[in-house]
Formats: structure tokens, C-alpha cells, sequence
């Protein structure tokens, strides 16, 4: 059981790094956010699924 | 080659915005999340230890056509969304800023233009649907039992022309409106009033596409393919076609001043 | 041969007409500066030359031709405020727009180069458009409008919103570009029109007020004025040369007199034969034509 969890649930977590990482890389790149840019780190960070994507739609400016 | 140069640019444009990998992403979790919750329901339940004395859970364990669906339906609710959001601005947010007159000055022919773009977005959404429905075919036919890896792939390839109906409606409003908040809002509210007026009139227009991933929910309990699937899926290329040729139409007709 | 004819343009906007009834030849190798107030109808018309929106009524011919393709081929447009995709760099945008304008990936590529060097932003051709400045956007703007080789060169207020640095910059370019292409530009600053420009067209109101080259347009002025100064004042001055018939006006200024006359030719006989019979110490002796300002106050108000 707590293999198949690992298993299972590993793969996921590690995409969602993945999500995490790479919107705090363009975060670090973009010239301007809606908003302060360390609003946003929490935002990605602890927003869980929901925080990177809200970032991606609706965090650049222009 | 003018058209295959926007159609780069745009590959390009997806890419260095990072598109490539968080939608593929994001589609992938979309896919595995209900399937994984339902198997594991009972098991966080029982370990959450609130039940009462003597109180069995019952939780029917769904069947894998069931599972399958699931990542179906989260892919029809949240899926849609994602690609409406990520192609609002497609055109619209190049009138609004203005890039749109520095492109068009050149002898750039509106068809290319409009068809390039679209086909950039279908190629990433396309990818990222197969990709996501495979991830969830392996968590389903691991939890829950087998589905035969064809008949996913097919239902899948069914389901890409759902999408593609979705995002010509986006294209549409994406040829005459500046704000893309406007475009995301109006292409969800006509897919919704779709959705709700099919639903009615279900019995007499069963060849709708809103009704496409219903039939390969069919298909994926039943094997067999229904006329209903292949007739609702005809019907969406050819709304998507002249929805596209329309949008090249109001571009067209697009005046800046 | 006209390159390009603009017959008859009317361009009707929601039942209001922003440009009525223009017709007008460029010349080729000619800069022409498109002039009048905010308003007046510039952007407008231009966008119409650029192929960009199609005139209501009228229509343009480049080279005299009768069926003539898009007209987009013909023309390097910049728009007013140029905006870019920021996340390309200066290099990859131009040869983008080449390609879209039918060039090879070769072409495009020696041409953005040639491009890159003439506007100096070789060293920057790798940086993200987004990282520009306003005056580093303004010749990016005008090395894409020449990507295709165009026969005719449209800029919509290339110079009003840069500092005067980035003006300075992009003026030069005019300069240099002029030399061998055909330019068209719309200003609202006379000064650039002066600067740059062979010819003017004046707009108001959507209507052409007047054209023609610049000389010519001030020497069809009615009076010029004849700057005066002197080492002393010389007394009575003002007496003495309003006896003349041919002097109209006399304005006393810091440092001398600005006289405006009829006849030039024989104000300038009898003010001379005035100084030297009186013996005035001459230190400057200028004929002045109306400014480009004056003349553009003039015909607007009237």
C-alpha cells in the first residue's frame, strides 16, 4: 500500500515542483507584475495548485 | 512560408512564456486528481478515525470506465478553462497594445495570420490532452483495473475536436474585441449557454458537440463507437471551420483609430 | 513619375469624416512632412497610405499602376507609438518582419544586420526588446519599416515623444535615409519639417490646406520681415523709415529693428540707401522669411 502511494503520489509531487520552479524563474525574469513581486512568491509558493497558474494567467504585465 | 513564420513565432512566443511546460502540467494534474481522490477516499476517511462506533464505510469503489471519466470531466470543466484563459489574448491583447499595426503593415494576408495562431494554440493544447489523458489512463488502469490503451487514445483524438470548437469561439472574440478579460468572459459564457441548451434538448439535438465527451464516456464503457460520436465530432470541425473563416472576416474588418 | 498618388481620399468614420477629399503626388527621393494640429486627420491618412485601413472613398496608386497589388508592398510604415513583441530581441523581431514581408531566411537575416548597424543597435540586437529605451524603440521602429526595401517610407510622429537626445538620434537618421528612398512624415513640430523636409503638406480638418516645397511656400508669402541692427541707435530711425512706401511695419527689439515689408527687393534698394546716406553703423542686415510657424498659424486660423 504505502508503496504504491509513493508511487503513485511522488510522480505528482515533483511535477508540481516542477510548476513551482519554473513560474518563480519567471517571476525572477519578468521587468513588471500586477502587483509587488513578493506577493507573488507566496502566492506560487503556498497557493498550492492554484498559486503557479494564477501566477502564469494573470501575474505579467505586459 | 509567411504562414509557417508566424506559425514559428508563435511556437516560439508559447515557449519562452514557459506554456509548453505548465499547461501540459497543470492538464496532467487536472487528469489524475479525481481518480487519485476517489481511490484513496475511503482509506483518508477511515485514517481520519472521526467515524462512530460501529459505523461501516461504505464508499462504492467506482469501475475504470467510471475512473476514466473523472479525468474526463475535470479536463471539461477545468481544461476548457485553462485554454480559454491562455488564448483570450491571442489577438485582442495585440490590438489593445498595438503590435497588431506594426505586424500588419507588412503584406501579411489576415488568413495566415488568423490560422496560425490558432493552429500554434491547437498544437499546444493537443499535446498537453494526450499527454494528461495518458497520465490518467496509467493512474486509473493501476488503481482500478484494465482499459485497453487504444480505446483511450482514441477517445482522446475524439476529444481534441471538442477543444479545437472551444477555441475557434475564442478566436471569434479575439477578432473584434481589444480587452482579453472581455474575450475569456464572453467565449465561457457562450460555451456555458451551449452547454445548458443542449442539455434541454438533448433528445433532439443529439448530434451537438457539447454532447462529445458524453458519447466517449459511452464509448469507454461500452467499446463501440457510436454514429452519435462521429456525427456531434463532424459537426464541431465544421462550426470550428466557419467560426475560423468568420474571425478572419471581422479582422478584416478591424479599424484602429 | 509620381511613386505614389493619393486621389480623392475620403475616409468616413462613423458618419464623421476625418479625412475629406485628398489628393496629393510624392515624388520620388523628396522627404515630405505632413503638418497640422492635433486632430487634423495625419494618423489617418497615413494609416490609409500604409494600406493599413482602407480609404471610404479614393483610392492610391504607387508607380501609376492600374491594378495594383497590396499596397503594404510598396510601403515601410511606423506606426506612432511602435509597440514590439518585448520578449524578442531586436534581431530575431526584424527578421521575423522580414520573413513576413517575403523575404528568405538569408535576406533577412544580411538585412537585419545592415539594418542593426545603420540604426547602431548592433550591440544590442541580442537584448530583449523590453529592455530598450524609448529612442532605441524608435529606430527599431524605423530599421523594421525599411526591412522590405520599401519604395516609400511612412513615419507618424517619429520624433514627438523622445527626449531631445533620442529626437537628435532620429532626425539624423531621416537625414541619412533621405539620400536614397522617399520619406513621408507627419509632425506637429514645424522645426522638424524645417530641419528635414524638401516639401510640406498642411492639413486641417481632414483638408488639404496647402502644398509644394518649402521655399516656395515662403516665398508665396505677401510680406518679409528685414532684421536691422546698429552699433548706436541712430536717432529717428523709426520717422525715417516709415516714409517709405514699401515699409509696412517697424517692431523694435532687444537688440535691433524687425521690419516688415511688401517688396523686399525694393525695401532692401531704399533701406540701404537710407544707412549709407546717414551714415548709420550697419552692424547686421538680415532678410527674414515668415517662419514655417507663422505661415502654419495663418493658414489654419484663417
Amino acid at each position: 500500500m504505502d508503496d504504491l502511494i509513493i508511487q503513485l503520489i511522488l510522480p505528482l509531487v515533483i511535477l508540481q515542483l516542477i510548476l513551482i520552479i519554473v513560474a518563480l524563474i519567471d517571476l525572477r525574469r519578468v521587468e513588471a507584475t500586477r502587483g509587488p513581486k513578493w506577493v507573488w512568491i507566496l502566492i506560487i509558493i503556498f497557493g498550492n495548485l492554484a498559486g503557479p497558474i494564477i501566477y502564469f494567467i494573470v501575474g505579467r504585465k505586459g | 512560408m509567411q504562414w509557417q513564420t508566424i506559425y514559428k513565432k508563435e511556437m516560439l512566443d508559447h515557449w519562452r512564456h514557459f506554456k509548453w511546460i505548465w499547461v501540459p502540467i497543470v492538464f496532467i494534474l487536472f487528469a489524475v486528481m479525481d481518480p487519485l481522490t476517489a481511490y484513496f477516499m475511503p482509506i483518508i476517511l477511515e485514517s481520519a478515525g472521526n467515524v462512530p462506533e460501529g459505523a461501516t464505510i461504505d464508499i462504492p469503489t467506482p469501475s475504470v470506465g467510471e475512473a476514466m471519466i473523472m479525468s474526463f470531466n475535470q479536463l471539461n470543466m477545468l481544461g476548457v478553462l485553462i485554454a480559454v484563459v491562455i488564448s483570450m489574448g491571442l489577438i485582442s491583447r495585440e490590438l489593445s497594445t498595438g503590435v497588431y499595426e506594426l505586424i500588419l503593415s507588412k503584406p501579411v494576408r489576415y488568413s495566415h495570420y488568423m490560422t496560425a495562431k490558432f493552429t500554434a494554440m491547437m498544437t499546444l493544447l493537443s499535446v498537453s490532452i494526450i499527454l494528461a489523458l495518458i497520465t490518467g489512463w496509467y493512474y486509473v488502469t493501476v488503481l482500478f483495473g484494465d482499459l485497453a490503451f487504444t480505446q483511450l487514445l482514441t477517445s482522446a483524438i475524439f476529444y481534441i475536436f471538442y477543444f479545437m470548437l472551444i477555441l475557434s469561439i475564442v478566436m471569434v472574440f479575439n477578432s473584434f474585441l481589444t480587452s482579453p478579460g472581455l474575450v475569456a468572459f464572453l467565449s465561457i459564457f457562450t460555451v456555458v449557454v451551449l452547454n445548458a441548451f443542449t442539455s434541454i434538448f438533448d433528445h433532439v439535438i443529439t448530434w451537438s458537440p457539447m454532447l462529445i465527451s458524453d458519447y466517449i464516456g459511452t464509448y469507454i464503457f461500452s467499446g463501440e463507437i457510436e454514429t452519435d460520436l462521429y456525427f456531434s465530432t463532424g459537426i464541431a470541425i465544421i462550426i470550428s471551420l466557419l467560426l475560423l473563416w468568420l474571425s478572419i472576416i471581422l479582422l478584416k474588418r478591424q479599424e484602429m483609430h | 513619375m509620381a511613386i505614389m498618388s493619393a486621389n480623392y481620399l475620403t475616409k468616413t468614420f462613423q458618419g464623421h469624416t476625418v479625412v475629406d477629399d485628398l489628393s496629393f503626388k510624392l515624388e520620388p527621393g523628396k522627404c515630405v512632412a505632413l503638418l497640422g494640429p492635433n486632430g487634423a486627420g495625419k494618423t489617418t491618412t497615413l494609416r490609409m497610405l500604409a494600406g493599413f485601413i482602407k480609404p471610404s472613398q479614393g483610392n492610391i496608386q504607387f508607380n501609376e499602376e492600374q491594378f495594383a497589388k497590396d499596397i503594404r508592398h510598396y510601403v515601410g510604415y511606423l506606426p506612432q507609438y511602435p509597440v514590439f513583441h518585448n520578449w524578442m530581441t531586436g534581431e530575431e523581431f526584424l527578421i521575423y518582419v522580414g520573413k513576413l514581408a517575403y523575404l528568405s531566411k538569408n535576406e533577412a537575416k544580411t538585412k537585419a544586420h545592415e539594418l542593426l548597424d545603420l540604426v547602431r543597435l548592433s550591440d544590442d540586437k541580442q537584448k530583449r526588446i523590453g529592455k530598450y529605451s524609448g529612442g532605441m524603440k524608435q529606430r527599431l521602429g524605423i530599421a523594421q519599416a525599411l526591412m522590405h526595401d520599401p519604395q516609400l517610407i511612412i513615419l507618424d510622429e517619429p520624433v514627438s515623444s523622445l527626449d531631445p537626445i533620442g529626437r537628435r538620434e532620429v532626425l539624423n537618421l531621416i537625414r541619412e535615409l533621405k539620400k536614397d528612398a522617399t520619406i513621408l512624415f507627419s509632425t506637429h513640430i514645424l522645426n522638424d519639417a524645417e530641419e528635414v523636409s524638401d516639401d510640406i503638406l498642411l492639413l486641417n480638418h481632414g483638408k488639404l490646406l496647402k502644398q509644394g516645397a518649402i521655399q516656395e511656400i515662403h516665398s508665396q508669402q505677401e510680406t518679409k520681415t528685414i532684421y536691422l541692427a546698429f552699433q548706436d541707435e541712430p536717432k529717428f530711425i523709426e520717422e525715417r523709415l516709415k516714409e517709405f512706401n514699401s515699409v509696412f511695419n517697424i517692431k523694435r527689439e532687444n537688440t535691433g529693428f524687425a521690419i516688415t515689408v511688401h517688396d523686399v527687393n525694393e525695401a532692401r534698394a531704399q533701406l540701404l540707401e537710407v544707412i549709407q546716406s546717414e551714415g548709420w553703423n550697419l552692424t547686421k542686415f538680415e532678410v527674414l522669411s515668415a517662419s514655417l510657424e507663422d505661415i502654419f498659424i495663418k493658414a489654419v486660423t484663417e
